[in-house]
């Protein structure tokens, strides 16, 4: 038997229950045995844009998703004139037969363009504008149509369970992917564990929610037939899953991590880590911590603060006087984050800053998809600016990152920006107790004198670089933006000038040193291979998935992720760059950014590069196509546009 | 016995001009913390960019020099991270009424128990006498090309508004009685305010000893009723009328002392303790983080709520 390998999406207005549809999805998928992954699309909106929640899953980790997929569930009519064409012959196209004769002009959260050119498309074959002739197109090209009296079985359900027909239309989501989830081979007591899982303690949601299943998997049965065949279980049965975004296992990271301060000001795609962190700022510890320090609970102070300016400064307060502190923010905190980064790297002050990148430039796309504040990470600061620069390509390394960027900080007294972006953070994975293991990380403080002597000196010259760290309250100090003596006064003499700066880059060399190869840069697949693709970030599993493919292609390539940007890995890009016969450059970035710096800091230039820059999440497959594009017109550049 | 103020001074030299405000300022904060008590390594100053950010190497502390306009959040997180510190943040009227009024504002949401002084000369010393954010208009001080044309912003009522729970005037050249205030600022539970006149002689040859000294008065000299304290709501709705006057008086009369104070409200660290309920013995910056290098919690216990157990199907 081939291995089971699904797809598909659920699309419907913001605050329709696309969110909730997606988790239950995910739960009855887990529950079944399956490894999943799972992406939120949405606009920045509160209520009524479309988005939509595309699901994979299979035995192994689903590495990406794509289109076509494999079934669509289209809740209203912008949602079946977005995905029309998104389903694979002969897959399932599941909506709400009572929208066809939605006129396109009267969707009002549609964008225009979008309208334009499915008026043309429709007017080109003679179709009114209307939702129908996506219907007809659809047919066309051999979906399999489900159409579903939405309206109809709301009322029947209203009816069945007793409660209003408001309270029960919400649960037009779950008919939708109960007919849909039947219909590809999920028994319904699988979804039903799904919504009761989902839905927990609600009894009463539950209860409407099955019933709402029980009524789409009786109409789908009578109308269509059942499924072709039972989806087999998958082999993580009986095992322990964790169902987590990027989000949540960055907030969970820092809490193993032993953060103790987190400062915020609210924007997307960041806020969810300390929103998610703060429904636990006061947690039990493992019975071994509880009983070696003989406290049950202890506590991170997580502040929302009136902005970024003061996120980031808070921190460093706090850091100074030794918390492991650390803020988290977007492209556009971030920028207001600068001057306080270069204080940070003067005053030597251990701070993480978690960077959750999203669509520039300026406002941007808020709630897609980009990798565009590479550079922004690098050269933030005024002055001579080093720092630690780390980016994370998955879900378990945000997790361990998170721990790792708070022991460099510390160790090292410096500022480390901690890249991810909007696609981690809001995409969802299935990860095993082996893979979230807090006892696999180790906490590393530096050196740090909490009971200092007379003649302590809070940057005193040492042959590394590091000075020994004493907390704020320690001993009287004088910590400083201003360059600075030994004791922390400010001087302007030329001697101590350059012992200083001397010093500094004693520091940045002796990071760049104690860092391991291995956590620099990551060489995946055949070291030998003639083709080398060059990536970083959350790009990593969708290239893993590409490599796969492209092999069975007959294409053998490897993949160098680049984990640490800064200090800049140069001997270990380097080595791998000029082994290769082809290197093709992938980034979410019009800039080209990581090629930008691997050739400032390397000297070698790649010819050739993939980006896509529409806010999408980028796929395994538009990877292929560009990769081969390359190879065979030996083309400079191929802009890949997937998504809706 | 307490220490002598004395032992609050640095090796560092005090850079101002000769009869700057600054002087007394500083004079005032040594011996108010010296009659205090408070060991030098348990106190911070935090202060901001400016002649009076200067201050933090001059007073013997555990002290902080950061950005311009930042020292209230920087204050904040040291005082979150560590609430057994005396924490002071303070800065010029630039500093902390134009670039960074915004956390002016917001520490008074908070009511963290730290003392802000504000060094009020109505400009921009270091950058050499610019309009401050306290300047009236229509005064063309000596470095500016033509009159001031912004109004001027009030800091003791921006400070009311906000929140604080202790607002008082001080004025630099009067050591004492500004020693006295800043005693009671720092002893006070919340976020205090002591706005300090002070007089730049060498960019501000219109606001000047001499100008100041014919305004100012003392609230409880001359109304010797006069009781700024409020610790219930009805006492609040009772005073509040006086205490408003006393707050937008200025002019030909300018009040000094304690304008404001309310006992009833309580601090944001005492908030926190609510929801942390070891926060004051396990305080961010002086609790374990690990235990023999290993984290102290497992993820699969605490975030249990994202875990699926499928045995259960
Ligand atoms: C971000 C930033 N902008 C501008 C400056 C330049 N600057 C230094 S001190 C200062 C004004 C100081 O005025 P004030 O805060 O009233 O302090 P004073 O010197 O009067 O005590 C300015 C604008 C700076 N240091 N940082
Ligand atoms: S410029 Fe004014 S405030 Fe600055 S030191 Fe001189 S007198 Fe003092
Ligand atoms: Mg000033």
């Amino acid at each position: 038997m081939k291995e089971p390998d699904i797809l598909f999406l659920i699309g419907g207005p913001q605050g329709g229950g696309i969110e909730s549809a997606g988790q239950i999805a995910l739960k009855t998928l887990v529950l079944k045995g399956y490894s999943v992954l799972g992406t939120r699309d949405y606009k920045s909106n509160i209520m009524g844009a479309h988005s939509y929640y595309t699901i994979r899953a299979r035995f192994s980790r689903p590495g990406a998703i794509r289109f076509p997929v494999d079934a669509v569930v289209a809740l209203d009519a912008e949602s079946i004139l977005t995905h029309f064409t998104d389903v694979k012959p002969g897959g399932l196209f599941v909506y709400d037969s009572g929208v066809l004769k939605t006129k396109i002009d009267s969707i009002q959260p549609m964008e225009k363009a979008l309208k334009d050119r499915l008026k043309e498309l429709f007017a080109s074959k003679g179709l009114p504008p209307i939702t129908e002739s996506a219907i007809k197109i659809a047919e066309e090209n051999g979906v399999k149509l489900v159409p579903l009296p939405l309206r109809e079985l709301v009322r029947k359900l209203a009816e069945k369970t007793g409660a209003s027909l408001t309270s029960v239309s919400k649960a037009v989501n779950t008919m939708g992917l109960t007919a849909m989830m039947y219909l590809m081979g999920v028994e319904p007591r699988c979804v039903e564990k799904g919504i009761a899982l989902h839905f927990a303690a609600k009894k009463k949601v539950v209860n409407i929610n099955v019933e709402a299943a029980r009524l789409a998997v009786e109409y789908v049965e009578s109308n269509f037939g059942g499924p072709r065949e039972t989806l087999p279980d998958g082999p993580h049965r009986g095992k322990k899953v964790m169902l987590a975004t990027g989000n949540d296992l960055v907030a969970m990271g820092k809490l193993a991590g032993g953060l103790t301060f987190q400062s915020y000001y609210p924007i997307t795609p960041a806020s969810d880590e300390a929103i998610y962190m703060e429904r636990f700022r006061y947690y039990e510890l493992s019975n071994d911590a509880r009983e070696k320090l003989g406290v049950p609970k202890l506590g991170t102070v997580i502040v929302q603060t009136e902005d970024e300016l003061s996120a980031i400064m808070m921190a460093l307060g706090a850091a100074a006087a030794g918390a492991r502190a650390s803020t988290s923010t977007s492209g556009p905190g971030f920028a207001l984050m600068n001057e306080a980064i270069s204080l940070a790297i003067m005053a030597e002050i251990p701070v993480v800053l978690t960077i959750w990148m999203r669509g520039g430039p300026s406002t941007g796309l808020p709630t897609k998809e980009g990798q565009q504040d590479l550079l922004h990470a690098m050269f933030s600061g005024h002055g001579d600016n080093p720092k630690i620069v780390l980016a994370s390509g998955d879900h378990v390394e945000a997790f361990y990152d998170a721990i790792k960027a708070l022991n460099w900080a510390e160790k090292y007294q410096t500022p480390v920006v901690h890249l991810l972006d909007k696609y981690l953070a809001s995409t969802t994975t299935s990860l095993y107790p082996d893979e979230i293991d807090s006892s696999k990380a180790t906490i590393e403080r530096g050196v740090r004198v909490d009971d200092p002597s007379e003649d302590y000196k809070r940057y005193a010259i040492t042959e590394n670089g590091i000075s020994p760290f004493a907390p704020i309250g320690a001993k009287d100090m004088i910590l400083t933006g201003l360059e600075h003596t030994e004791e922390g006064f400010p001087t302007e003499d030329p001697v101590i000038r350059d012992e200083m700066m001397a010093k500094r880059r004693r520091k940045f060399e002796t990071i760049a040193r104690e860092i391991p190869p291995e956590e620099k840069v990551v060489l995946h697949g055949d070291p030998d291979a003639k083709i080398t693709l060059v990536s970083w970030g959350s790009t990593k599993p969708i290239i893993l998935e590409a490599l796969k493919l492209l092999e069975e292609k007959g294409v053998k390539a490897n993949f160098l992720q680049i984990r640490v940007f800064y200090p800049f890995p140069v001997k270990e890009v380097l080595d791998v760059l000029t082994r290769a016969e082809t290197v093709i450059n992938i980034e979410q970035n019009d800039l080209l950014q990581a090629a930008f710096l691997i050739r400032g800091f390397t000297g070698f230039t790649i010819k050739h590069h993939i980006k896509k820059l529409n806010g999408r999440a980028l796929w395994d497959t538009e990877v292929v196509q560009a990769v081969l594009e390359i190879l065979e017109t030996g083309k400079e550049e191929v802009v890949v546009k997937g998504g809706a | 016995m307490a220490r002598s103020w004395m032992e609050y001074r640095t090796p560092a030299w005090v850079q101002w001009c000769p009869g700057c405000g600054n002087f007394g300022i500083l004079a005032a904060i040594q011996r108010a913390i010296s009659e205090l008590d408070i060991e030098p390594k348990k106190l911070t100053v935090v202060s901001g960019i400016g002649c009076s950010g200067r201050s933090c190497y001059y007073i013997k502390g555990s002290n902080m020099h950061v950005l311009h306009g930042r020292a209230i959040p920087v204050a904040t997180g040291i005082k979150l991270a560590n609430p057994s510190q005396t924490v002071i943040a303070l800065g010029g009227d630039g500093d902390m009424l134009g670039i960074g009024v915004e956390h002016f504002v917001s520490v008074g949401r908070r009511n963290i128990d730290i003392t802000v002084i504000v060094h009020d000369n109505a400009v921009y010393g270091l950058t050499k006498g610019q309009a401050g954010p306290t300047l009236p208009a229509w005064i063309q001080t000596k470095a500016l090309p033509g009159p001031n044309l912004h109004d001027n912003i009030n800091p003791v009522l921006l400070a009311f508004a906000s929140g604080y729970t202790f607002i008082a005037r001080g004025y630099a050249y009067h050591v004492e009685q500004t020693k006295e205030l800043i005693k009671q600022a720092i002893e006070h539970k919340g976020t205090s305010l002591v706005q300090i006149l002070q007089p730049c002689p060498t960019y501000n040859n219109i606001m000047t000893k001499q100008w100041y000294e014919e305004r100012i008065y003392y609230l409880n000299e001359e109304e010797p009723d006069w009781d700024p304290v409020v610790s219930t709501h009805d006492e609040y709705i009772a005073k509040m009328p006086r205490i408003l006057m006393k707050l937008v008086e200025w002019g030909d009369k300018i009040p000094l002392g304690v304008l404001y104070r309310n006992i009833a409200k309580d601090t944001f660290e005492e908030r926190l303790s609510k929801i942390i309920l070891n926060y004051y013995e396990y305080p961010p910056g002086r609790r374990p983080i690990e235990v023999e290098g290993k984290p102290l919690i497992d993820p699969w216990t605490v975030f249990k709520e994202k875990v699926v157990e499928t045995q259960k199907i």
